[in-house]
């Protein structure tokens, strides 16, 4: 049976951008959440947001239009997660079998968001949105393809806020089937004005910070960034002497088949998604060392979680340590769970686990340990990151020490 | 032993007709579902000719309940989805809930109203719109839409790979099938035409008619032919493993058995290397279903009348075929029901899971003038044989290459 292991990192997150930074930044609890910027505000009763700062890329775009692509997030990530694993030039081997699968909720948006906010009335009348880089969605792969000279399979997955998840499924199968030598998975996403009202207007937005799992938690804090990784055969891996940071032992999927935009009430899709990752990794709830949460910070998601990891973890529920990163991150949407499997995979390489910061006041339904305000350093053999979307859309991986 | 993955109901929601058995009987006797597109106002511009969705009554199949709130392409695959449903007769009860899983292709999605709704966003005070103004916009939407309507629970995912969308869900449908991973997907492709599709093709000058060429036909491999016509619709299957079907007595119309996918870079002019890439993916593709080119009787061809894109594609299928490419006969659908995107390689499995059964195949129309560099067996006329492995071929424009095999079953 093959094994699918992770040999490259890569991270542009609101508090630190490449790995090295994201990480320290993400143990010292630093929160990235500040005024937004790149549109105004002020009609919106919600002014704070996660977004990338001191941004700068090493490739320059031809004009503003297109620089508002999430391709500068993915490309960056991409190209420090190529490095890490040494697989810059892959000049000899069978691009054929180097894929990419990337997961955006609405990656494609801002470019468009500009040019309508600078002439609202081309909506109506058509305007060339061939000068978009990123569209359609699928040019987000296209161009990581080309930039990289990947020749294997390529999609772009579009499913909400479990995108990263699916995509990382998706390269998963493909690596397990023998399909493919190396995918570079991930997720990217920027923030787009859309999005940002679609959540302000369901009222799922907090005014100053994400408070995960916390009594007063009043909702999420909108994010951006990219995740990617480099997931390769074992064998693969081994016959060119890369380094690894973890295995991926499975994945598992559900669907609430409930509602459109709110969670099954008591996660009977979110304790499907876990228990099907635990059988596809052939462990058991005894076996996991740290939860890698949704944790969005909006109050039925975080009860939602905590019940349905209670429901699946029984007398062990309250010894996991679960924590949440964006409480200092955001939620990046598309991306999140992409981040946050980088984040797992450095969390066994490292031995340490992230806190969930502005932790203040336990709610009683929310009773596990969450990891409050200070990271932690233990040794990390398996690890579970969930990831709930609209819609009910859930994907669970599992993550190991190799 | 791997598990197989058979179609055991269609739904169609398409320009030459609602349900499989209209757009089939349109399809064969050669009925062009392409007209003046009446859903945009295309006074300014040139090229005017689309294949829109006509007569869809979306009430007839999801209700009256919540349909207001519903886009376009919400409302063209959810009715697909009951039809499907219903074709394979098959009632998602608690038990198969959790069997069952929904993958459809889409390279836009419910796109066109996200930027509706920005606009609105721009004009107005945003924080005063209704949330039930966005309860249909994101580009999954209309899938998330499926799942909470019929009751899916296995999983929901949307791929979007440009204009490969659905053939790479389907793909990825008999993957998940053949490792035991759901007794029954529900798997195709979505698209609509909005302004803002069209005018990218506009602005690139792709669509048939553009660059003052006048007639707006689709014409593919006809040495005439001058860019492709846009279409919409939603094209699904009820696939399920084979035992499974078989256990419930479930008419079959075809096995899905091969898929392969490689990533070309079109935007480079290296016509060779994107020659080379087509027929890898067919290779790829034959190799997966454990077939030689020899078995193939019969090529759905993604041929949408693009210039270059057609050519490429008929110098690969010379190259996989050699001598034999004069014989095995070659169709495109996309004559009749031009290029539907995303939803192109859902909309060809139909036709060629309908040629399966039937012994039938659709006629290319408007073929009428042989193009010497593509010289191809192509069917003009409707032909009556039998037939029992197509193999389906799906390129995006801008680079991936992904085809099917559907076979007869055993």
């Amino acid at each position: 049976m093959p094994r699918i292991v992770i040999t490259g990192l890569g991270l542009v997150i609101a508090n630190g951008i490449g790995v090295k930074n994201a990480w320290d930044a993400l143990m010292n609890g630093k929160d990235g959440t500040a005024e937004l910027k790149s549109f105004d505000t002020s009609q919106y009763k919600v002014h704070r947001a996660c977004e990338v700062k001191d941004f700068k890329l090493d490739t320059v775009f031809k004009n503003e239009t297109t620089a508002n692509t999430i391709h500068k997030y993915t490309y960056t990530a991409a190209k420090e997660a190529l490095k890490d694993s040494g697989l810059s030039d892959i000049t000899g081997y069978d691009r054929e079998r180097f894929g990419i699968a990337v997961g955006t909720l609405a990656g494609e948006l801002p470019p468009f968001e500009y040019l309508l906010r600078k002439a609202p009335e081309d909506k109506a009348n058509g305007f060339d949105m061939g000068v978009a880089l990123t569209y359609p969605p699928s040019s987000i792969t296209t161009l990581l393809s080309e930039d990289f000279g990947f020749e294997g399979p390529n999609m772009i997955s579009l499913n909400a806020c479990s995108s990263g998840n699916h995509a990382i499924a998706w390269a998963f199968d493909l690596l397990y089937e023998g399909k493919v030598d190396v995918m570079l998975v991930g997720g990217g996403e920027l923030i787009p004005q859309t999005e940002f009202t679609h959540f302000h207007n369901l009222k799922a937005l907090a005014p100053e910070k994400c408070q995960p799992f916390d009594k007063n938690r009043k909702g999420l804090v909108i994010g951006e960034g990219a995740g990617i990784m480099v997931m390769e055969t074992l064998d693969f891996a081994s016959k060119r002497n890369a380094n690894i940071y973890a295995e991926l032992k499975g994945y598992g999927m559900s669907c609430d088949g409930h509602h459109m935009t709110a969670p099954h009430p008591e996660g009977a899709g979110a304790i499907k998604a876990m228990s099907n990752a635990l059988s596809a990794a052939k462990i058991t709830y005894e076996d996991v060392d740290y939860i890698n949460a949704h944790g969005t910070g909006t109050p039925l998601n975080d009860i939602m979680e905590t019940l349905a990891i209670k429901s699946v973890f029984k007398e062990r529920a309250k010894e996991i340590p679960v924590s949440s990163i964006k409480s200092m991150i955001g939620h990046t949407m598309g991306a999140a769970s992409a981040i946050e499997s980088v984040v797992s995979c450095l969390a066994i390489k490292n031995g340490a686990i992230p806190p969930t910061i502005h932790y203040e006041t336990p709610d009683p339904e929310c009773d596990l340990d969450y990891v409050p305000n200070e990271g932690r350093e233990i040794n990390v053999n398996y690890v579970l990151n969930n990831s709930f979307a609209f819609g009910g859309n859930n994907v669970t991986n599992i993550f190991s020490r190799l | 032993m791997n598990k197989r993955a058979v179609v055991t109901g269609i739904g169609v929601v398409s320009p030459l007709g609602i349900g499989h058995q209209d757009f089939w009987k349109n399809l064969v006797s050669g009925n062009s579902g392409i007209a003046p597109m009446e859903c945009l106002d295309l006074s300014k511009y040139e090229c005017k000719n689309g294949a829109e969705v006509k007569g869809l009554n979306p009430e007839e199949f999801l209700g009256r309940k919540g349909l207001r709130y519903l886009n376009k392409g919400t409302k063209f695959l959810g009715s697909s989805v009951k039809m499907a449903l219903d074709d394979a007769n098959l009632e998602i009860d608690e038990e198969l809930s959790n069997q069952t899983g929904i993958l459809i292709g889409s390279s836009l999605g419910n796109f066109s109203q996200t930027t509706d709704y920005f606009h609105d966003i721009v004009r107005e005070n945003p924080s005063e719109l209704s949330p039930m103004q966005s309860y249909d916009v994101a580009l999954n939407s209309s899938i998330n839409y499926a799942s909470v309507v019929f009751k899916i629970k296995n999983f929901a995912r949307t791929i979007s790979s440009g204009f490969t969308s659905s053939t790479d869900a389907i793909g990825n449908a008999l993957k998940l099938i053949q490792n035991g991973k759901a007794d029954v997907i529900i798997a195709g492709g979505v698209e609509q035409i909005s302004l803002d599709l069209y005018m990218i093709f506009y602005m690139r000058k792709m669509l048939a008619g553009a660059n003052g060429t006048g007639s707006e036909i689709s014409m593919p491999f006809d040495k005439r032919r001058n860019g492709f016509i846009m279409s919409e619709g939603s094209y699904v299957f009820v696939m399920e493993d084979y035992d499974h079907a078989l256990s419930r007595g479930a008419r079959i119309y075809g096995e899905v058995s091969g898929y392969g996918s490689i990533f070309a870079g079109n935007r480079s002019s290296d016509i060779g290397k994107r020659v080379e890439k087509a027929l890898n993916a067919m290779k790829k593709c034959t190799n997966d279903a454990g077939i030689s080119p020899d078995d193939i009787d019969l090529i759905n061809a993604n041929g949408n009348s693009g210039k270059l894109s057609d050519l490429i594609e008929a110098k690969a299928i010379k190259e996989l075929f050699g001598e034999e490419s004069e014989n095995v006969p070659v169709h495109t659908v996309k004559s009749a029901l031009g290029e539907s995107y995303g939803a192109s390689g859902a909309m060809q499995t139909a036709s060629a899971l309908l040629s399966i059964n039937d012994g039938l195949i659709p006629p290319t129309i408007n073929y009428e003038e042989n193009d010497p560099e593509c010289n191809l067996n192509i069917v003009g006329e409707r032909l009556e044989k039998e037939v029992n492995t197509v193999l389906i071929n799906s390129f995006d424009l801008s680079g991936n290459n992904s085809c099917l095999i559907v076979k007869k079953h055993e």
